[in-house]
């Protein structure tokens, strides 16, 4: 049957349902969308919902399962969604995390203001620009053993700290400090590990980026406090995953779901859902396999700081105060998290697909500092508008499974965007508002480009006034570094 | 053999076809190439780069996802893009190929993975195999 908007129902404010009678026989609970009316009509243009649908079959899922306002079409599961299956029989799936395993954001804030760094912008994009490498040739700076490799699977953002290319106070303040225990480097391939030797420090190309953004606004000043946030700061902005690595720990394991998936009986209406129970030696090879590469994404990202750091030092010299990280979350993972179904606490595994962890108040996996404010949440919008810091809020537990938006969300094709776009053009537009881009290619700039996403204002704010998570702080701009 | 890319709002969709399965495959590693670097596949350059690849699948859709996956794997580790297949076996459901390619100094595109998601391999009339590949960018 084909979805048409009177299949949908408006539950709550803010929140839609396609009920498990839309398609009985594949539904095992109900599909929900968190989103304004006018976000719900822009996300029915594509096949997100279809997707979704589609992930209501997981065997194991609780509740429902949902997307976010940013959420667009992906392959097999939409990206911008979330589904939790019951700990430990219920299904983890491959597919529900995606290819860049671990792919997320950190926050690095200075103590430096808009007008004493503006001179400086066009070198410090640049110098940016030679600091960090995209990784699409040469590979990084750092080339690894198979050895090394191992000990950045096990050890995450902390081997970036015990070899030179981190600060410890950022541990603290990174999503799982920054390792996941249950890696285990033997369930990942040759194959993979070849892929991850060069590419520590790099970025990729695609959607990732850094960027260097000025504070705007300050929508909460008490949170914004806490967080050390206040007008005029600069800040800059870190969004790559576990490059090769990762793309490969996911194929390799999709593989193997697809050829082995049938001794569990389950039927699904997508291979890319592909699944095994978690607690099955198939599903734990996975996890555990999944945990090295995001303890890689995390390494990886604590590398760059540590490259954004020397590019600060190289155009402000020493004397400036150090970077700090705000904090570091991950948008594609999977994790065994506690939350409230029906009114029950409930073990789940909690797949998180382009949708950001958003722990409330109290939360214990949340640093001291951050214990009476939430969890810092970053969301990223597109070169040329604007991003913010959030914080998480308790509802989310029960709403969402304690998950927010990840960004403004596509709603433009590559080629569509290549079409409408003149990159040459708007890349000098951007630098006549004072907004630097450098990038591998105007290809690059052009498929991301602000008119190819959705506006970021709308999709906070559908978050925003769902609950889900607190506006703290508005940032825009100021130079884009690109692979 | 027929390679066309239709609209996906964040990865790239590609529609192929060819005579026979063997074409299909051909066309498939011939797109991929195009995605990682325009015009290479078609420019008048020695492929002087030579691997052999083994596969085998559930069935011929999950051969040819397998197949290009592994020659994206390649491509990665040798810093090459292979545009050329030479079938040494190609059987229900394995195949030995050698591919052909080139090195090159940096990638356009980075491809992510070969999904298996829309993938569909059929014989749609005589002399016509197809299938959409979407690749997660």
């Amino acid at each position: 049957m084909k979805l048409r908007k009177e299949h949908i129902h408006k539950i709550a404010p803010y929140l839609w349902e396609i009920p498990k009678s839309f398609a009985p026989n594949k539904m095992r609970v109900p599909a929900r969308i968190l989103a304004s009316e006018e976000l719900l009509d822009a996300i029915m243009e594509d096949r997100s919902l279809t997707q979704l649908i589609n992930v209501a079959s997981l065997p194991g899922i609780q509740m429902a399962s949902l997307v976010m306002p940013d959420v667009h079409e992906g392959y097999g599961f939409p990206i911008g969604g979330v589904a939790a299956t019951l700990y430990p029989t219920g299904a983890i799936s491959p597919g529900g995390i995606g290819y860049d395993i671990n792919c997320g954001v950190r926050l690095l804030i200075t103590q430096q203001e808009l007008e004493e760094v503006r001179p400086y912008l066009e070198d410090l994009s640049k110098e940016l620009y030679r600091q960090i490498p995209s990784g699409m040739g040469k590979g990084g700076n750092i080339k690894l053993s198979f050895n090394e490799l191992d000990t950045v699977l096990e050890q995450g953002a902390e081997w970036a700290v015990n070899n030179g290319y981190g600060v410890a106070e950022d541990l603290e303040f990174i999503e799982s400090k920054g390792k996941l225990e249950a890696a285990d480097t033997t369930l990942v391939s040759e194959m993979a590990k070849k892929r991850g030797l060069d590419q520590l420090g790099t970025i990729g190309s695609g959607n990732h980026f850094v960027e260097v953004d000025y504070v705007e606004e300050i929508i909460d000043e008490g949170i914004a406090s806490t967080l050390d946030l206040y007008k005029g700061q600069i800040v800059i902005l870190i969004h790559t995953g576990s490059r090769g690595l990762g793309h490969q720990v996911a194929t390799d394991y999709i593989r193997k779901f697809i050829g082995s998936m049938h001794q569990y009986e389950f039927q699904l209406p997508d291979r890319e859902l592909a699944c095994a129970p978690f607690n099955s030696e198939d599903g734990q090879a996975y996890f555990k396999a999944m945990c090295a590469a995001a303890n890689y994404a995390w390494c990886n990202r604590e590398v760059i700081s540590h490259e954004v750091r020397a590019a600060w030092k190289n155009i402000f010299g020493t004397e400036v105060p150090p970077l700090q990280l705000l904090y570091d979350v991950a948008h594609n993972i999977a994790k065994v998290e506690t939350h409230k179904v029906s009114g029950k606490e409930v073990t789940v595994i909690v797949h998180r697909k382009g949708a950001t962890r958003a722990f409330g108040p109290g939360s214990p996996e949340l640093p001291d500092k951050y214990k009476t404010i939430g969890q810092p949440v970053i969301i990223p919008g597109s070169m040329g508008t604007c991003s913010y810091v959030l914080v998480g809020s308790r509802i989310s537990s029960e709403v969402t499974f304690g998950s927010c938006c990840h960004g403004a969300g596509r709603r433009l094709s590559r080629t569509a965007a290549k079409k409408q776009v003149n990159a040459p053009v708007l890349k000098q537009k951007l630098k006549e508002k004072g907004i630097y881009v450098e990038a591998g290619s105007f290809k690059g700039i052009a498929e991301e480009a602000p008119i190819a996403y959705k506006d970021v204002n709308l999709v906070v704010e559908t978050i925003s006034d769902s609950g889900i998570a607190k506006k703290v702080a508005k940032l825009r701009p100021l130079v884009v570094i690109k692979g | 053999m027929k390679i066309q890319y239709v609209p996906h709002t964040a990865d790239i969709r590609m529609k192929i076809e060819g005579a026979t399965l063997q074409d299909l495959f051909k066309a498939g590693l011939k797109g991929m190439g195009e995605i990682l670097k325009t015009g290479l596949c078609e420019r008048n350059t020695v492929f002087n780069i030579r691997r052999e690849i083994r596969i085998s699948g559930a069935d011929y859709t999950c051969l040819l996802i397998d197949f290009l996956s592994e020659v994206l794997s390649l491509t990665y580790t040798e810093k090459s893009i292979f545009c050329e297949v030479t079938f040494k076996e190609f059987e229900a459901y394995e195949i030995t190929a050698e591919i052909k390619g080139v090195k090159i100094e940096s990638f356009e595109e980075e491809i992510k993975a070969v999904t298996y998601h829309e993938a569909q391999v059929e014989k749609v009339k005589s002399r016509v195999w197809k299938t959409n590949i979407v690749f997660d960018i």
